[in-house]
């Protein structure tokens, strides 16, 4: 804890402090909010840093399973501002620190949300998790990955909720789509975005042909094959890239395997067929 | 360092749903033959019998579902696995499968005189006493029509059939 400097309005900052060791939170907050208000202190990197951390307090006792704590935005958002009015090595140190915590929280947070139920505060919580996360590692590199990582499990969500009621959730597979989409755009080489953008659009092609009726006229059966096979088509590029990352790759063969069979290509069909039987005996 | 989001692939079997799709597409085909191909009256009582010779399962079990929901007229479906060529005789569509397409002159001549329309999956067999086989034009699943091939059974076949499939002489 950064040690007090004595003036007139640090009183405030200071009875705060002092209200917050004795775990009276309330009288606490009264007075971190007030001192923050005053012209003398709003510009105090300390006032700012002691407002995060009785926010903090206040989450940890009262907010801790509220995937949306009000109170531990403002408690990053309290830190954020004491970082940016003074870069010692002390108070960066030490705001570093209270934003690494709270951020690995929204992290936890927006992976426990990663369901049919709760994505939309998975999506919320992670968004927040980079914001503040940016602050504390500067890597881009580092950033980017976990944003392809969440992406591929919001991916995922989105196909299963799709799966569940394809008529009437036609709109999570563009979603899951246009997610898968987002980390090719990063990653062209990220072989699960490959290898389940090909899968969606494989289903997409086998559930039109499944959703036909026996009674469906000759005609109208041409059409339908080919809407399939043009999707058949648009899957293949992605199983393709998936297929020459990983040549040995189970799920990859039985997909190309699959394509090639629904498009009547049943030479090529049968060879990925066959080099998965050969990479299974050797096992 | 956070713990890593765990990125799960879609666990589906697509090689399985490619046999299905496309034993769905020969099921459709097979239920048009009824509607656009008439049999003699003799044929028009009793089940409306489907044999398969050769081994699908996925298209077997398509045609099981087809001929859970449909009937030809007043006829139910009966969709029957041929062990032995002469149960052809009793079918009123023999599909032979590519694999079993050397049994086509014995099925041609154990259904001499009755009305059974002779289904085939192999290139070039439309010629070879087929009545309508299965072949694939870019990509697509399509049918040869051999109209000589489907009257010398005393069957009627519609002109819109023949007009939508390739005509074989």
């Amino acid at each position: 804890m950064i040690a007090f400097v004595s003036n007139a309005q640090q009183t405030e900052v200071q009875a705060a402090y002092t209200f917050l060791q004795q775990g009276d939170l309330d009288k606490s907050k009264a007075a971190i909010d007030a001192a923050v208000l005053h012209a003398e202190t709003a510009e105090d990197a300390q006032a700012w840093y002691v407002r995060g951390f009785v926010y903090k307090e206040i989450y940890k006792q009262k907010e801790k399973t509220n995937k949306q704590s009000p109170m531990r935005l403002e408690a990053l958002n309290s830190f954020k501002k004491s970082l940016s009015l003074d870069k010692s090595d002390e108070n960066v140190q030490e705001n570093v620190k209270n934003i690494k915590y709270l951020a690995t929280t929204l992290f936890n947070d927006a992976k426990d949300c990663l369901d049919d139920v709760d994505y939309k505060i998975a999506i919320i919580d992670f968004d927040k998790f980079i914001e503040y996360y940016a602050l504390v590692d500067s890597s881009p590199a580092n950033i980017q990955q976990r944003k392809i990582e969440f992406n591929l499990a919001i991916a995922s969500v989105y196909t299963k909720i799709f799966e569940s009621d394809k008529q009437n959730k036609l709109e999570f597979l563009s979603l899951a789509k246009s997610t898968y989409a987002k980390v090719l755009d990063v990653e062209p080489n990220n072989i699960s975005a490959n290898y389940n953008m090909g899968i969606l659009y494989y289903n997409q092609a086998v559930n039109l042909i499944n959703q036909s009726d026996y009674d469906l006229d000759i005609v109208a059966l041409s059409d339908i094959q080919d809407n399939s096979i043009k999707l058949f088509k648009e899957s293949l590029p992605f199983m393709e890239k998936a297929y020459s990352l990983d040549p040995k790759r189970r799920e990859t063969l039985l997909g190309l395997s699959g394509i090639y069979f629904s498009l009547n290509e049943f030479e090529k069909s049968n060879s990925f067929k066959m080099k998965l039987e050969e990479i299974e005996k050797q096992k | 360092m956070p713990i890593l989001f765990v990125a799960v692939c879609a666990m589906v079997a697509p090689a399985d749903q490619g046999e299905e799709a496309n034993a769905k597409i020969k099921a459709i085909y097979i239920y048009n033959f009824t509607k656009y191909i008439e049999w003699p009256d003799e044929y028009k009582h009793g089940n409306f019998v489907v044999g398969v010779i050769g081994n699908n399962s996925a298209l077997l079990g398509e045609l099981n579902k087809m001929a859970s929901t449909k009937t030809v007229g007043a006829q139910k479906f009966e969709i029957k696995s041929i062990s032995s060529v002469a149960d052809a005789a009793q079918c009123h569509i023999v599909y032979i499968l590519n694999e079993s397409s050397a049994q086509l002159p014995d099925v041609i001549g154990k259904t001499k005189g009755k009305s059974a329309l002779i289904v085939t999956d192999k290139d070039g067999l439309a010629t070879k006493g087929s009545a309508i086989n299965f072949v694939i034009i870019e990509n697509k699943q399509k049918i040869e029509l051999n109209k000589s091939n489907i009257e010398k059974y005393k069957l009627k076949v519609a002109a819109q059939l023949v007009e939508m499939a390739v005509a074989v002489k």
